[in-house]
């Protein structure tokens, strides 16, 4: 597993380099610290929930959770709705959390208790998320977020932003430390590798997996209170195009789709290459289709390399 | 003759419309191997998923230690002293050998109520274990995916003396060994009825079941059929009781 996660990292580092050095000769005035924290600030929601995404997949049970990007949007107009009947305002980041948890926990009940397949539970939820959001709202923005809370969204520190600083970064190591060094992480890979050995082991597989959605919910819900503090507004579209983007960070950062391998750093490291592609093509003012056409071939490719690499161990 | 550790009653499972076991009775003692025979599909590992919590019976009772017993869950049993090494092993592929022994009872030490694995106190236990199996396995931190059957039937052994069990379960331990590794396990076996604990060793082997077996019980299409002593039976009694030659089976079988 380290020597996967190693190698994984490797090829997204050489990437990476690739696109830095193809930006630097192209367009030599992008390469600027303020590109640095423009990608970090984009690369801060898309992190957030590209972990939880990562977590749900590696317990494997052809677990997936397309419903990321509808439970960011709802949860961020429930927060500002709430807000707006009263609720007060210190407590936007636990409504966020909590509603977050709630939606992705009602995933997790759908998958584990009716024993619904993940593709169709959460691309069902998927659309009564994120057709809330926009329903409840009639697609208008929500004002009101207290300043602090913008301070916070928007300050940056030596060119790194906050809420990256605080909110992403420190969930991104406390999940590895979990899979690394915990009974529960080593639970985890073996229930999403071979869930009958776990079963027979005596892992509580459905529990694990509630609790991943419920987790991946927490998450998007993190993302919301990012979007909100940000923007100073809820937008009910703030989750648009959340989910392929997370399913594609977090496969193109080693996690293996059918469960049980992978880490987490590497979906980090994935979610930077990807933002840094995607901004470097728009400072290069290339077409945003070519941009997602790019995106998916380069998917592609990692995957390739992937396989190729397994072919080659196993003969 | 002392009370045994475990009796099983009666004991019935209904797959759907299979009758898969049928009013098996069955007296599991400590300090002997009982072998378990009969041909595919008659009920061995049924019977022994049974035994671990893997399934519920449809009828019947366990009794352990003279008290009636209920096994929810693999957990049940194995908290009763009960290990088992089903026939397809349960070990993760992806894990190595020390978190396969461990896997779901880590040794952990708690910090702010969340379990950190006591990596190196594993890994030292774990390398006794291989040792004390004679397993040829330098390294506990070695996938699991990476083994050979006989390896990986080592670290499913480990696993169950890991447990300090009272009754080890071993569900056609031999099937996939070369013969060197099949002497090794056939002699552990020997060594754990000989240490006081009860063993069931389910096995095709006529040869292995009447090398290490003390008493073999012979099923058929889900009834026990025959239940002897090792000293009273021959293997060629004990073949014909599972292809059904034998006139007592026929006569049974006559009768329903
Ligand atoms: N989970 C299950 N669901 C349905 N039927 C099952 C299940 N497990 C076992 N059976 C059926 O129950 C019967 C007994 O199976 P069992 O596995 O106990 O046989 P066995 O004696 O262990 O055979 P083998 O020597 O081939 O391992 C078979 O007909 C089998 O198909
Ligand atoms: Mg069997």
């Amino acid at each position: 597993m380290t020597e996967l996660k190693s190698y994984t990292l490797a090829i997204l580092a050489s990437l990476w380099v690739v696109v830095v050095a193809g930006l630097a000769i192209l367009q030599p005035s992008a390469l600027d610290v303020s590109t640095v924290t423009t990608i970090l600030q984009f690369s801060t929601i898309l992190g957030l929930v590209s972990l939880g995404q990562g977590v749900v997949i590696l317990c494997g049970g052809a677990g997936i959770d397309l419903s990321v990007g509808g439970i960011a949007s709802l949860t961020s107009v429930v927060a500002m709705q709430a807000a707006e009947a009263g609720m007060p305002l210190p407590l936007l980041p636990v409504i966020c959390i909590v509603v977050g948890a709630g939606l992705g926990t009602f995933n997790g009940l759908l998958v584990t208790r009716l024993g619904l397949l993940p593709l169709i539970a959460t691309l069902g939820t998927f659309y009564v998320y994120s057709g809330a959001a926009v329903a409840t709202t009639g697609g208008a923005v929500l004002s009101g977020v207290p300043s602090y809370f913008i301070v916070w969204g928007r300050g940056v520190v030596s060119g790194l932003p906050l809420p990256f600083l605080t909110l992403t970064l420190p969930l991104f190591l406390l999940t590895a430390i979990l899979l690394r060094f915990t009974a529960w992480g080593r639970w985890i890979y073996a229930l999403g590798f071979n869930e009958r050995s776990a079963r027979l082991v005596g892992i509580p597989v459905d529990r694990v997996r509630l609790i991943a959605y419920g987790a991946s919910g927490a998450f998007a819900g993190s993302a919301a209170l990012v979007g909100l503090a940000w923007l100073g507004s809820a937008r009910p579209n703030i989750g648009q195009n959340l989910e392929l983007t997370s399913l594609t960070a977090a496969l193109l950062g080693g996690i293996g789709i059918m469960g049980g391998r992978g880490g987490v750093i590497g979906i980090l490291a994935a979610v930077l290459l990807l933002v840094t592609l995607q901004t470097g093509l728009l400072q290069l003012n290339v077409n945003s289709i070519w941009q997602v056409g790019i995106i998916g071939a380069l998917l592609i490719i990692v995957l390739l390399a992937d396989n190729l690499r397994f072919i080659r161990r196993s003969t | 003759m002392t009370r045994p550790l475990i009796e099983a009653r009666d004991i019935s499972k209904r797959f759907g419309a299979l009758q898969a076991l049928a009013d098996v009775d069955l007296d599991i003692r400590e300090g002997e191997v009982l072998a378990l025979v009969g041909d595919n599909g008659a009920g061995k590992s049924t019977l022994v998923k049974i035994l671990s919590g893997a399934h519920a019976p449809s009828g019947g009772d366990l009794v352990m230690d003279g008290k009636p017993v209920e096994f929810a869950s693999p957990q049940d049993s194995a908290a009763a002293g009960i290990a088992t090494i089903f026939q397809e092993l349960a070990l993760s592929e992806n894990l190595s050998i020390a978190e396969n022994v461990f896997l779901g009872r880590e040794l952990t030490q708690r910090v702010l109520g969340i379990p950190f694995l006591r990596h190196k106190a594993m890994k030292r236990r774990v390398g006794e274990l291989l040792k004390e199996l004679d397993a040829h396995i330098s390294d506990p931190e070695v996938p699991v995916g990476s083994l050979s059957g006989g390896q990986r039937q080592a670290v499913a052994i480990s696993r169950a003396l890991n447990l300090n069990a009272r009754l080890v379960i071993m569900d056609e331990p031999t099937a996939a060994l070369a013969v060197a590794e099949t002497r090794k396990v056939l002699q552990l076996i020997r060594n754990l009825a000989d240490s006081g604990r009860a063993v069931i060793l389910v096995s095709h082997n006529m040869h292995d079941v009447f090398e290490v077996g003390d008493r073999i019980a012979v099923f058929r299409r889900g009834r026990k059929i025959a239940d002897k002593m090792r000293t009273e039976t021959t293997p060629e009694e004990i073949v014909s009781f599972i292809t059904g030659a034998h006139p007592d089976v026929r006569a049974l079988e006559m009768q329903s």
